[in-house]
């Protein structure tokens, strides 16, 4: 009884899943902000700074302007294809206290931990080592703690299709990582100048955003695609909407 | 008879039904839902889930908030505060139970 129970808690939270546009949305976001990294990234820059602040300054904009058209056209679709066949659900409501401890956990554990290898890469000689592989080891750091959130809320929601996002995204860094070694590291000169702005550094930190660009892109991409299967299926097992079959 | 095996006559009966019980445990971990997702989702007649919801809103379990989109009535259905707690003690008698049936 008790499986059941859970069964019915997991479907209930996984359904604003169950048509594929959220998938499809949010891979669609991913697709284009890999698209601007890509481009940045490619584009030769006189200095860091700037080069940091314009693609800094269009990462933001284009997530928070994406982020709003994106639930925007998912609440028409929502509202004019799923409602209508498989009903309406409200999700808990998420409180400031929820979000402000989610923005607290991101900047201690993915922006914190990446601000002070920065900073510590300019003082000890074996961090700059550590730093220079920054191109390998994060898109497989990030395509772990990507296959770990995966895991967990297909876990918590009942969706086994993440699963296989998870496991999809833990090879994409890893072979994102192989490839990023096998063209080969920066290397640090031993009597490193002060500033951080230097090219080496920059380079390092290029390199990473192109590793970190083809993540979210092949994370966009499969997103889509399992969107789109989906949605196929949502469609198939609910041709029209429940007005108008019975 | 043990303790925990003692603990299945004090279920919440209104919950207990297999079909009430499905309805609050959808309904759990939403905020809301209409009438076409439980319909869906509990396999119920129509006819059926509004025998059920009724109960669960006599009970003080369930809240039923209408509203018009356009001009066609919608129902949501949330569990109270009352129903919340009602649900979570259920659970949290019948674990004991299971484990305890599974040795």
């Amino acid at each position: 009884m008790n499986v059941q129970i859970d069964t019915a808690l997991k479907r209930a939270r996984g359904y604003w899943f169950i048509d594929g546009f959220t998938e499809m949305a949010a891979g669609g976001l991913f697709v284009i902000l890999a698209g601007i990294l890509l481009f940045s990234g490619y584009v030769p820059q006189a200095s860091f700074l700037p080069w940091f602040l314009s693609v800094t300054g269009e990462i933001v904009i284009a997530k928070l302007f994406g982020i709003l058209v994106a639930i925007l056209i998912l609440w028409w679709l929502k509202d004019h294809f799923t409602y209508p066949r498989t009903g309406f659900v409200r999700g808990k409501r998420v409180t400031v206290m929820q979000i402000l401890v989610i923005l607290r956990n991101v900047i201690l554990f993915l922006f914190l931990p990446i601000l002070v290898l920065l900073a510590a890469s300019l003082l000890i000689a074996s961090a700059r080592n550590f730093l220079a592989s920054m191109p390998v080891w994060f898109p497989v750091g990030l395509g772990l703690i990507w296959g770990g959130v995966y895991l967990l809320a297909g876990g918590w929601m009942g969706l086994r299709r993440f699963r296989w996002l998870a496991v999809i995204m833990v090879l994409t860094g890893i072979a994102i990582g192989i490839w990023q070694f096998a063209i080969g590291l920066p290397t640090f000169p031993s009597n490193i100048q002060s500033g951080i702005f230097q090219p080496i550094v920059f380079e390092t930190i290029r390199r990473t955003l192109i590793s970190l660009c083809f993540l979210i892109l092949i994370s966009g991409v499969i997103l889509m695609i399992s969107g789109l299967v989906t949605f196929l299926r949502y469609r198939k097992e609910n041709p029209t909407p429940y007005a108008e079959e019975s | 008879m043990s303790g925990s095996l003692q603990n299945l006559s004090g279920l919440d009966r209104v919950i207990h039904e297999p079909a009430r019980l499905m309805l609050v445990a959808l309904l759990s971990s939403v905020e809301s839902a209409d009438f076409l997702f439980l319909l869906k989702e509990s396999g119920l007649t129509k006819g059926n889930l509004s025998v059920h919801l009724s109960r669960l809103e006599e009970a003080g379990y369930l809240r039923a908030d209408k509203t018009f989109q356009g001009k066609i009535p919608h129902t949501e259905y949330g569990l109270t505060a009352k129903g919340r707690t009602a649900f979570n003690e259920y659970r949290k008698r019948l674990d004991p139970i299971i484990r305890r049936l599974r040795r």
